[in-house]
């Protein structure tokens, strides 16, 4: 390969190598922490729930007036939802899973102690919740019908028993089951009666939360409260028909209520990933229009370069070059010119990348990332550099003895 | 060495033919130094590329040191151009980003010699054109006479069958052509078979042999040739 001459001819035409190359790392950097960071979002939209997703739907209920009644109220509805054609189970609460706000909770391993041990997000459940969820008990017992309780949101009182997330008890007893042992939340002993293998928090894309995403705590309380939320579980294949008869069925038992946000799991999942998914969509398309730009800069210089040395290539050509050879000796110019964007661009990116690490707190960049990244740039560079080397490789040696 | 049988050439487009080349048959003997004259559009350009398979023939046979060379591909028109054919131009054609070392060495490097091979190559081609000093020089760093030697010396350096002259005195003054002239002498005096193309009357005179193209044929041949040096002092001792 002829390094050599085309090294010696670029040191001659400095400016516009050096520019190509630093346009090329530009887009390396920008490309590989774009990439990494749309990775993260797209790993983060794909994580599970802990609830069966394809067959579950929130309903928010808000009762109008002042009603009294409300926990007899509930357990009507109830009764009516789990009664209905179609339905596996359904129960009432506060939050879920992804709902996007919720109550949040800190538990103790002792009392009166001074930070907690765990962060939570505290969901009020009943006996039918894991049912409804499809949620999967891997230690313990669920709640009994006799420990549920009703609760405002302004009574302090805590529940005898609850069930955690494999995550919370993990957190909690690190060398051991957390299951049977007392806890304290406001400083009231809990036992830990069951372990279910995941439930997530309702802020599944916060960055506050994104610690404690894993941490669900589950309390044997009928919320009372105007407006609350009912989770219903549908048999597989039902769950459109059971969206639209449950707020009938609803409205048949009660009237004086507004119902709102009908929601399946997949828009409640589409809405709690919806800043993830328009971030990744944004990046991708600036990514794709940078690589574009800069794949239609090096067409743009090297088809330039051709035409200016379109003479020079016919004088090659009549010396002996083949078309491929001419074709190789651009390539062989574009691979150097990437090769040295390739360097600085990783360069680039891992200090762009430490940069977002200090002032953004994000995460440290894969080097696999910048590895393919500048394998992408040096591809992106032969590919775009293809055209014009056809082009040249294409010129007739005879134009070595016309008049220039 | 160069024989073309009946050779044409018509370039076609959507409306005209135009012929560059008719009928034209030629026989250059090895260790010939033939010139082509001709006035301005009788075809010595188009002669010359088709000798020197830059371009392809319509019609007729073309042998070059015995192979019929009138219908290859434009792979081994590649080959054969590197490897049997010097070409000398008018406007000198030195890559302007490569010094004189690198210019020599690029008909070398695609026959894919090697290093040591090709530096030998190029040190006796730049002595033979007197321009050893210059190898690091640019072609802008250089007179019109001596790009014209590195041009030379770029043609001798892969030891051609056949040296191509494209009007290799016509962008020189007359003291740098004097010089360009006696060094192709030079090299035809040491065995280079050398056909030249040109439209001065006074170079052509300088060649063993004429030959006058108009409109695309051959219509006059010096049928006794001259001989120079020590090829003509051996030919003349021989008769």
């Amino acid at each position: 390969m002829h390094f050599g001459p085309i090294l010696s001819a670029m040191r001659r035409n400095k400016v516009g190598a050096f520019l190509i190359a630093l346009q090329m790392a530009l887009t390396l950097a920008i490309l590989c922490n774009a990439l990494f960071i749309i990775r993260q979002r797209v790993v983060m939209m794909a994580r599970p729930s802990g609830v069966d997703e394809a067959n579950t739907f929130s309903l928010s209920n808000q009762w109008v007036g002042s009603p009294e009644q409300i926990g007899a109220m509930i357990r009507g509805d109830l009764a009516a939802l789990r009664g209905m054609p179609g339905v596996v189970d359904a129960y009432a609460t506060n939050a879920y899973p992804l709902r996007g706000g919720g109550w949040s909770e800190g538990i103790g391993l002792a009392p009166n102690q001074k930070h907690s041990s765990a962060h939570t997000a505290r969901y009020f459940t009943d006996d039918h919740a894991l049912n409804a969820l499809g949620a999967h008990l891997i230690a313990g017992r669920n709640f009994t019908a006799d420990e549920i309780r009703e609760r405002s949101e302004r009574d302090k009182a805590q529940p005898g028993v609850m069930i955690v997330t494999k995550a919370v008890g993990e957190k909690l007893f690190p060398d051991g089951s957390a299951l049977g042992k007392t806890v304290y939340v406001e400083d009231q002993p809990i036992v830990i009666v069951g372990i279910v293998d995941m439930l997530k928090t309702p802020w599944v894309s916060n960055a506050w939360a994104e610690k404690f995403v894993e941490n669900s705590m589950l309390d044997p309380y009928i919320f009372i409260s105007k407006q609350y939320s009912y989770i219903v579980r549908a048999q597989p294949g039902q769950l459109d028909a059971v969206m639209q008869a449950a707020q009938k069925k609803l409205f048949e038992v009660n009237r004086n209520r507004v119902i709102e946000k009908v929601r399946s799991y997949a828009q409640i999942r589409a809405d709690a990933y919806r800043n993830d998914r328009a971030l990744a969509i944004i990046l991708g398309t600036v990514s794709a229009a940078l690589l574009a730009v800069t794949a239609f800069g090096i067409v743009g210089l090297t088809s330039f370069w051709v035409t200016q040395r379109r003479r020079q290539i016919g004088v090659r050509r009549a010396l002996g070059a083949t078309r491929r050879a001419i074709l190789a000796y651009f390539q062989t110019e574009n691979s150097i010119i990437a090769g040295v964007g390739a360097l600085l661009g990783m360069a680039l990116a891992v200090g762009l990348n430490l940069w977002m690490v200090q002032a953004l707190e994000m995460q440290r960049l894969d080097l696999l990332y910048v590895l393919c990244g500048a394998v992408a740039v040096m591809l992106l560079g032969q590919f775009a550099v293809l055209w014009p080397a056809l082009r040249a490789a294409s010129t007739p040696p005879a134009l070595a003895t016309r008049a220039s | 060495m160069l024989k073309m049988t009946h050779l044409a050439k018509v370039y076609r487009t959507e409306v005209v033919e135009t012929y560059a080349l008719r009928d034209l048959s030629l026989n250059v003997r090895e260790g010939e130094f033939v010139a082509v004259t001709g006035p301005s559009g009788s075809g010595k350009t188009t002669f010359l590329n088709v000798a020197g398979l830059l371009e392809t023939p319509t019609g007729g046979q073309y042998h070059l040191d015995g192979e019929d060379v009138s219908k290859l591909g434009d792979d081994a028109r590649s080959r054969i151009r590197n490897e049997k054919i010097g070409f000398i131009f008018q406007a000198f054609n030195l890559i302007p980003d490569l010094n004189v070392f690198d210019n020599i060495d690029v008909p070398l490097r695609y026959r894919r010699m090697n290093g040591a091979e090709r530096k030998k190559r190029i040190g006796e081609a730049l002595e033979r054109v007197g321009l050893s000093a210059r190898a690091r020089h640019y072609p802008a760093e250089l007179s019109g006479g001596q790009q014209q030697r590195v041009a030379i010396a770029r043609a001798l350096a892969g030891t051609p069958r056949l040296l191509l002259a494209d009007e290799p005195t016509g962008n020189l003054d007359t003291q740098m052509a004097r010089g360009v002239m006696e060094l192709l002498e030079g090299i035809h005096r040491d065995g280079a078979t050398i056909v030249m193309v040109t439209h001065d009357p006074e170079l052509a005179v300088r060649a063993q042999r004429n030959v006058h193209i108009i409109d695309g044929q051959v219509v006059d041949l010096t049928e006794e040739p001259r001989f120079h040096g020590v090829h003509a002092e051996a030919r003349q001792a021989s008769a």
